[in-house]
């Protein structure tokens, strides 16, 4: 008996080849600088454009079906003459160590190898037990089979998939941008630079609070924005190993702190 | 018995004749176009290369179906007499585009970079048979998840079986 588990545990082990999860081509990482936020939400309205995000409405609304991949969290401190108001902008946070990714009961969400936690939209069939495990609520499901009104289905972005009903979602890092400049990349003989992808949350930023690039590249502004010492990440307690990092906003008293 | 002879000879009948006219006229493989036009003619016998018409096969997503312009490049002069090239002068005066049946149809969530392919020295007959001896283009790959796999995994393509390498 002790065999037959032995020799599935071995299939399972053997599934991924030996440093899978260590070698990675790259590590997409995203760094975003909490002291240039200042919460306009221009990252949440050019993510709905660019992929594809149906607008619910007041009443999905209200049943928590709200449907940006990307959200701007308010923390309000303080009463009315001096009130501070703090933003952290939210997505998904691709974990290293993912624990949506071990919910999934048709293999629909995994790793791959360069560090993102992909979705496949095909292979999902709508357990929501992803959504259940994720420790930062950024999964979204699809209720219905969203329409779009005449004249806006026109501005549907033709490199992402428009979802159908039962299926979940989530940032996908814009890896329609990704696959873009990895096939310029390699029409010009190298590899991927530094600053060829910016995801369209990071475009639109007016102060440019939001860096993206591959931590595995020394040089990149995002590995020296990661060495700062305002560095943290999103509940690091649970050992999720998010893939994306906050610079701590820095308050007017001196006091560095934001979490 | 002899009610059971009669029944299986109209059947058989039937069914060549129901399968003939379905594989011509129904059959997705190969539908019946606005125009006749020949690939034989074309890439066969008069040895135009592929990429003189479908121009964006090597920088582009799609290969590009050739615009009415680039027909009568050549049919303003060559065969002018041919009914089927009135068709196409008649959309030409129009101002049309001749609405062409697709036959390599990808679903709406894959990427397939024609690009990628012709770059990596993919031949176009790899994926689409021999078109030069085709009549009416006809499809010739299933154009399946397992049939895109095969040749990843032979020729042994970076990421080529990553999920978000072609689902978008």
């Amino acid at each position: 008996m002790s065999g037959f588990f032995e020799r599935i545990a071995g299939k399972l082990k053997s599934y991924r080849e030996p440093g899978y999860y260590t070698k990675l081509d790259h590590k997409w990482t995203m760094v975003i600088d909490l002291d240039k936020c200042n919460g306009c939400e221009a990252c949440v309205v050019s993510c709905y454009a660019e992929n594809n995000l149906p607008v619910v409405g007041k009443e999905e609304c209200e049943k928590s079906r709200a449907f940006s991949w990307l959200r701007i969290e308010r923390y309000v401190e303080g009463e009315y003459p001096d009130v501070k108001v703090k933003f952290i902008p939210v997505m998904c946070q691709h974990c290293m160590k993912a624990p949506c990714e071990t919910g999934c009961p048709v293999y629909a969400t995994y790793h791959n190898q360069d560090g993102l936690n992909v979705q496949v939209y095909n292979r999902c069939v709508g357990t929501f037990t992803c959504a259940t495990y994720c420790t930062y609520d950024v999964r979204r499901f699809n209720w219905f089979t969203y329409k779009w009104p005449k004249p806006l289905e026109a501005q549907l972005n033709p490199d992402v998939s428009v979802r159908e009903m039962g299926v979940m979602e989530k940032c996908t890092f814009c890896i329609q941008r990704i696959r873009a400049a990895k096939d310029k990349a390699k029409d010009e003989g190298k590899d991927v630079q530094d600053g060829d992808i910016k995801p369209a949350c990071s475009q639109s930023c007016p102060t440019g609070a939001i860096y993206f690039g591959d931590l595995q590249d020394p040089n990149s502004v995002v590995a020296k924005l990661a060495k700062s010492p305002r560095r943290y990440r999103l509940l690091e307690e649970l050992n999720a190993d998010p893939s994306v990092i906050y610079l701590k906003r820095v308050m007017g008293d001196g006091n560095s702190s934001h979490e | 018995m002899k009610k059971l002879i009669l029944y299986a000879v109209v059947g058989g009948i039937a069914f060549i004749i129901g399968y003939f006219v379905n594989y011509q006229l129904f059959s997705d493989r190969a539908p019946v176009q606005p125009i006749n036009f020949s690939h034989k003619i074309h890439a066969g016998d008069n040895q135009i290369q592929c990429q003189y018409c479908h121009i964006y096969a090597e920088r582009s997503r799609v290969s590009g179906v050739p615009n009415v312009k680039r027909c009568m490049g050549c049919h303003q002069i060559i065969k002018t007499d041919s009914p089927e090239i009135q068709k196409v002068a008649s959309y030409w005066d129009k101002k049309e585009p001749i609405p062409w049946v697709k036959v390599y149809n990808l679903p709406d969530h894959v990427y397939f970079p024609h690009k990628r392919h012709v770059r990596a020295g993919l031949d176009c007959k790899n994926c689409h048979g021999d078109v030069a001896t085709m009549a009416r283009i006809e499809k010739v790959s299933s154009l399946q998840m397992g049939w895109c796999l095969s040749c990843h995994s032979k020729k042994e393509v970076k990421n080529g079986s990553d999920c978000w390498t072609c689902h978008k």
